[in-house]
């Protein structure tokens, strides 16, 4: 089950939009949490992962994944390689993931970006990895096309997240 | 027994890198009776499961069992990432021999060689699935090994890895089979135009598509390379002119002719009887007048060109 939270207030409609492309993609139940607020003695832009860990815990079974939202920006990580723009961040291959949402302007045109994006960081927390094809969602987020593409994935991701899902089941 | 085993490099709770499994940890020594004899074991445990894996000390570095990479090595797996480096061979088997090899005892420079090489080829055409396959385990091997090397979370990591590979802002670049071609040419030279006998299966089969421009232009290893031998029969038979020997069938080759096939619309199915099916048939000549006949019925329904 993924279970989204929202840090900020939100339009209903766009959440269930999300939850619906989220469905669609891994074909587990896809379920709005109720909405978290900020820890304390944090300010934006906000470090992805010191939010991360101490975003409040979402009511949830062992094998569930939260997904958190927020309208707030991230900060630039710095790599050993480079510098990346932040639209998300996951605990890789566990329960935790995050997806801002400051990049978009109108929300309701950009549900399919965010779709994207969000596919993209649940889709680390079942293992996946990049992916070469770019018409799929774990096409690294900061390329140019893709903004472009749909919320969906590739065969090989596809088929992956569904023998990933079916071991976290069994 | 026991006493004549060579020492372990490693010790106990020591980090260490099983090639094709990952990550583990060295949880202790142990000496098991099998057939009646005493031996000794390294027993590593793998991080992500749990996993537990014996090997005897004499045999840790045949299987290519060593210590989690330095600074040093990263560094010098990012340069390499970095650069302009040699693409990977065309010819499908010898990549996948090379690839194998380097999983086994490349390292880590070895996974980033492999997780480079398919993504440079992947921008030349999709990768098939066995070599995606490939190229999702190295990727997966690198990831975990560079997150316990630098002490990063596996998520930072990968994104280094991908920064690297294609600096952020940028669309990954299309490659020609232009760029390809003198990595092949090179194995061709090294390989011979025999390679493994597939020659000699190939001759049989009949090539009535005229080659492609395209492809003449340099695709994969051995096209463009003249015949140097008689063709292997055992009779002496006039091999025809129009099929010349093509003594390696790079896996391009093969997509290409599919995708072409693919493309290629379908010839029209032929009507009536099958030539020499009956003796009626080739004694009666007059047979074809239902055929003619049928030309109107085939009008009506819409017509096949």
């Amino acid at each position: 089950m993924i279970r989204v939270a929202a840090l900020d207030e939100l339009d209903p409609q766009l959440l269930k939009g999300l939850c619906k492309h989220l469905y669609t993609a891994f074909g587990v139940g896809t379920e709005l949490s109720e909405p978290v607020s900020y820890p304390p003695g944090m300010a934006e832009p906000f470090d992805a992962e010191r939010l991360l860990e101490a975003a409040p815990a979402v009511r949830a079974f062992q094998d569930d994944k939260v997904l958190y939202l927020t309208r707030a920006r991230l900060k630039e990580r710095t790599l050993p390689t480079g510098n990346v723009p932040t639209h998300g961040y996951c605990r890789h291959g566990k329960d935790r993931a995050l997806v801002t949402l400051a990049g978009v302007k109108d929300l309701e045109a950009g549900l399919p970006l965010v779709s994207r994006h969000a596919l993209h960081v649940v889709g680390h927390l079942w293992d996946l990895y990049h992916c070469l094809d770019p018409r799929c969602a774990m096409f690294p987020p900061w390329t140019p096309s893709f903004e472009k593409g749909e919320p969906t994935f590739c065969t090989f991701c596809r088929e992956k997240s569904e023998r990933k899902i079916a071991l976290a089941k069994s | 027994m026991a006493d004549a085993a060579p020492q372990p490099p490693f010790a106990v709770n020591d980090r260490v890198v099983y090639p094709n499994l990952g990550l583990c940890r060295v949880s202790g020594f142990e000496t098991l009776t099998i057939a009646g004899q005493q031996v000794s074991f390294v027993t590593l445990k793998r991080e992500t499961d749990g996993a537990t894996v014996r090997v005897p000390p004499g045999k840790l570095t045949s299987a290519g069992v060593r210590r989690l990479a330095g600074k040093q090595e990263v560094a010098d797996m990012f340069r390499f990432l970095k650069s302009d480096s040699d693409k990977a061979t065309l010819d499908w088997k010898q990549r996948a021999r090379t690839n194998t090899e380097r999983m086994a005892q490349g390292g880590l420079i070895g996974l980033a060689e492999v997780v480079k090489g398919l993504q440079v080829l992947s921008e030349l055409r999709p990768l098939p699935t066995k070599e995606r396959e490939l190229y999702d385990n190295a990727r997966a091997l690198l990831v975990s090994e560079l997150a316990a090397a630098l002490s990063c979370s596996p998520c930072d990591v990968e994104d280094a890895v991908d920064v690297a590979l294609s600096p952020p802002g940028k669309e990954r670049p299309r490659r020609t089979a232009e760029e390809f071609k003198r990595t092949a040419d090179g194995d061709e030279d090294a390989l011979g135009d025999d390679l493994l006998g597939l020659d000699g299966d190939l001759d049989g089969i009949p090539t009535d598509e005229p080659p492609p421009e395209g492809e003449a232009e340099g695709d994969g290893a051995g096209e463009e390379a003249p015949p140097k031998k008689p063709a292997r029969s055992s009779k002496p038979t006039k091999a025809p002119k129009a099929a010349p020997r093509r003594p390696i069938l790079s896996d391009e080759e093969v997509t290409m002719t599919m995708a072409r096939a693919v493309a290629l619309p379908a010839e029209p199915k032929k009507r009536g009887r099958p030539p020499g099916s009956t003796s009626k048939a080739k004694k009666q000549p007059k047979a074809k007048k239902p055929a003619a006949k049928a030309k109107p019925a085939k009008g009506k329904k819409g017509g096949r060109s």
